[in-house]
């Protein structure tokens, strides 16, 4: 079976990467002033917050190919895609007995939800950029709807964000801008900006951190963008082959890998070709990475740049994978295969390099360890593990469950989301700059959440005990009696010993966020004129 | 075989009935029961933390048992529903009958360290000894515990409550409370001594691991350690 989704009913960028066509980026996010219009359910109503929605989306990019050909449209010189948050739904008039079947955690939002996703210390919300830090205080304050815009180039952001602003003041008496989002020097302003990180002028694929970044987005069926590489982005079969993971563990409205549609609202059509997507600023403490780095650089015995890739399971350079180029030496032969392939042209064998890969071979952590990024946040079949014959050794239990990725298949989430600010001191952890993430899933509880609360900030699952993943990990929570630590295994038979990561410090600040509803074209349209219908 | 006993463990499960009353006040003896235990969540630990050999309960007020829905119909069933003869009286006598508890229950179910010998009397002899109190305060609910006024008749009482379960805590393994408590306690910092220690030279090494042994007292079971109920390293 073949899924054929509708892409003139699904936002861009839920199926597409933006940033190689659109790498700047403008996030601007809307309250909807409480005149008490649009608490009814009428259509027609002439002045009404929802003839801005209306408006707007006339401009929503959809999911449909840019090309020459049939069913494809020209490329767009800018997209701009829309979602809304719980109270964004509501005040824009979606009927109650709707509003009921959007999933709880999305009706209580980020702030409330941060014991989940263990929002404390410096990332509790009283530190939060102040739009986030007021949103689901007051009615005034709320962020209801949120507005990305991506362009080529800088003048091309300025001049949409100009017509943006203008077409919101043609409803100001409806709807405003909220600001309040902390930009490079600490001044606030009225959007967030996202822009990959630069180097010598030059855009990268990085991120503050040094690291390669957005390799290995999950393939699900019916998405014409990445059906080519599914080996190592989609679901492992019990015969070790790959398939594209089920559609509606990121779209609402189809079938997902339970074989059941996920959680809902009613009407039908509210939800179809909708999903979830959850908005988290994240600032990165720089001085304090690159000083762990340095002392644990000088400790390790593989040196600094293998140290930096243990805490990410990849090479910060080109992101090679660690169960691939473990050491010094296959990484160079990693390295000249990819360069090659990269000349030629080769881009699909790029992404195959990159990310077609298990750990069956690394069941002990040895080369990727249980504590790293990428083994944490996308474990592939590597949970199904039991402890081999030698001290310290696991082994792979594939036989417990029907596939190999029977445990993660259900936990997989669509990264998009770039870089923000500059780093422009990077021996202070001061400024503002790091990641927006922008996740998507069906289920935020089932995807988002659970990565966050059972495989970054605790490691039972890694039988890393109460280890947190190194990067993202809410180190430090415990207090001075209680510091964080993460084990870079070795080979079970080896003669080396394991390295231990002592005291790491928090490298991940939360800034803010929440979770937003992003709509399917027709739900969209259904939202705009108020005609939602539950029964 | 005792289906309650698996190597030292042993795991008790008991219920007993809530008598069908209520206080001065007017709260049903059972929702009493549940208040009565859950106020222990306010205290700095339960009070079963004290009762030795405890590996882990739990409690609850039992109201009923749940109804399943019915079960999908065999063939025969089907034929039955296509029979004109059988009559709709007839059906519904062969429904399978819908099980109702006769009072509510206090269920108590506890693992603990019973030896070889599947100590029982010792685990609720020690439990009556250190927080009988406390028992009385929320067992004197229960049908028949006014007959309880000793180790002995309250041993009689749990015993007569008891259900052969096999409901066994997993996350416990075969020593007595103290070697696992002690167990962790040595594995937490053995894990921070690796850490703290590592990079050194073989006699500094040496010289921090001797002095590390004499700290934690590996063998000694009444040095330092976890407490029973502690839940935070």
């Amino acid at each position: 079976m073949t899924t054929q989704l509708d892409l003139a009913d699904i936002q861009g960028y839920i199926l597409r990467v933006y940033g190689r066509s659109f790498p700047v980026s403008r996030h601007v996010f809307l309250n909807i002033r409480d005149t008490g219009s649009a608490s009814s359910n009428k259509a027609g109503v002439a002045c009404d917050p929802r003839n801005f929605v209306r408006e707007i989306t006339k401009y929503v990019t959809t999911a449909v190919e840019w090309g020459n050909g049939p069913n494809q449209i020209p490329k767009p010189q800018y997209t701009l895609n829309i979602a809304f948050t719980y109270q964004g739904l509501k005040a824009l008039g979606v009927p109650r007995a709707s509003l009921h079947g959007f999933s709880a955690e999305f009706a209580s939002g980020m702030k409330q939800r941060r014991d989940i996703l263990g929002d404390d210390g410096p990332s509790y919300p009283d530190n939060w950029d102040p739009i986030w830090k007021e949103n689901r205080e007051t009615r005034d304050e709320d962020v209801h709807i949120f507005i990305a815009i991506s362009a080529p180039d800088d003048e091309m952001l300025e001049a949409r964000y100009h017509w943006l602003t203008g077409l919101i003041g043609k409803y100001q008496a409806w709807v405003k801008i909220l600001g309040g989002h902390r930009g490079d020097n600490g001044e606030l302003l009225d959007y967030q900006d996202t822009r990959p990180v630069r180097e010598n002028g030059q855009y990268t694929a990085k991120e503050h951190f040094g690291y390669t970044d957005g390799i290995g987005d999950p393939v699900f069926e019916g998405n014409p963008k990445n059906q080519m590489n599914v080996q190592g982005r989609g679901k492992q079969m019990a015969d070790g082959s790959w398939q594209p993971l089920a559609t509606g563990e990121f779209l609402l409205g189809h079938i997902d890998e339970a074989h059941e549609y996920p959680p809902a609202p009613l009407p039908t059509l509210l939800a179809r070709n909708g999903t979830y997507m959850v908005y988290r600023k994240l600032h990165q403490n720089v001085a304090t990475f690159e000083a762990y780095l340095e002392e644990h650089g000088k400790k390790y015995s593989g040196g600094k740049e293998l140290l930096a890739a243990k805490f990410v399971g990849r090479w910060r350079d080109n992101g090679a994978p660690l169960v691939k180029a473990p050491d010094i030496e296959s990484k160079a032969w990693f390295d000249s295969q990819l360069a090659a392939a990269w000349q030629r042209g080769d881009y699909d064998t790029c992404d195959r390099m990159l990310s077609h890969f298990t750990y069956d071979d690394d069941m002990s952590g040895a080369k990727c360890p249980f504590s790293a990024h990428i083994r944490r946040v996308n474990p592939r079949a590597s949970l199904q593990m039991i402890k081999g014959e030698k001290p310290g050794s696991m082994i792979s239990n594939k036989d417990a469950f029907d596939t190999p990725g029977s445990l993660a298949n259900r936990r997989r989430i669509l990264r998009r989301g770039s870089t923000y600010g500059e780093v422009t001191d990077r021996s202070s952890d001061q400024g503002n700059h790091g990641v927006i993430i922008m996740a998507i899933n069906a289920d935020i509880a089932r995807q988002f959440e659970f990565v966050q609360q059972q495989w970054i900030n605790y490691g039972n699952d890694f039988q890393a005990g109460s280890d947190r993943e190194i990067l993202l990990g809410n180190h430090g929570a415990g207090g001075e009696r209680f510091t964080s630590k993460a084990v870079l295994p070795v080979e079970p038979d080896s003669d080396e010993v394991p390295y231990f990561l002592t005291r790491i410090p928090r490298f991940v600040e939360t800034r803010g966020g929440d979770y937003f509803f992003v709509p399917g074209m027709t739900a969209l349209y259904m939202i705009a004129h108020g005609v939602i219908d539950p029964t | 075989m005792n289906t309650n006993v698996s190597g030292n463990a042993y795991v008790l499960t008991a219920l007993c009935p809530v008598r069908n009353d209520c206080t001065e006040d007017g709260v049903a003896y059972a929702n009493k029961v549940r208040d009565l235990l859950q106020e222990w969540n306010f205290e700095q630990n339960s009070p079963m933390a004290k009762v030795p050999g405890t590996y882990l309960c739990r409690f609850f007020v039992l109201d009923d048992v749940l109804t399943e829905s019915l079960p999908t119909g065999s063939a025969l069933d089907v034929v039955r529903d296509l029979s004109p003869y059988v009559t709709n009286a007839m059906r519904q006598h062969a429904m399978p009958r819908n099980d109702r508890l006769k009072s509510r229950y206090l269920v108590f179910t506890a693992t603990f360290h019973g030896g070889p010998a599947a100590d029982l009397d010792g685990y609720l002899r020690g439990m009556w000894q250190v927080i009988g109190d406390r028992i009385r305060e929320v067992w004197c609910y229960c049908y028949g515990f006014n007959q309880v006024n000793d180790a002995d008749t309250f041993i009689r009482y749990i015993k007569s409550c008891q259900l052969s379960a096999a409901l066994f805590f997993n996350g416990s393994n075969d020593e007595t409370l103290e070697a696992q408590l002690k167990g962790l306690y040595l594995k937490q910092e053995l894990s921070r001594f690796a850490g703290e220690n590592q990079g050194l030279s073989p006699v500094e090494l040496r010289k921090n691991f001797a002095a590390f042994l004499e700290r934690v007292a590996p063998a000694d079971l009444s040095g330092p350690m976890w407490t029973p109920g502690q839940y935070r390293l």
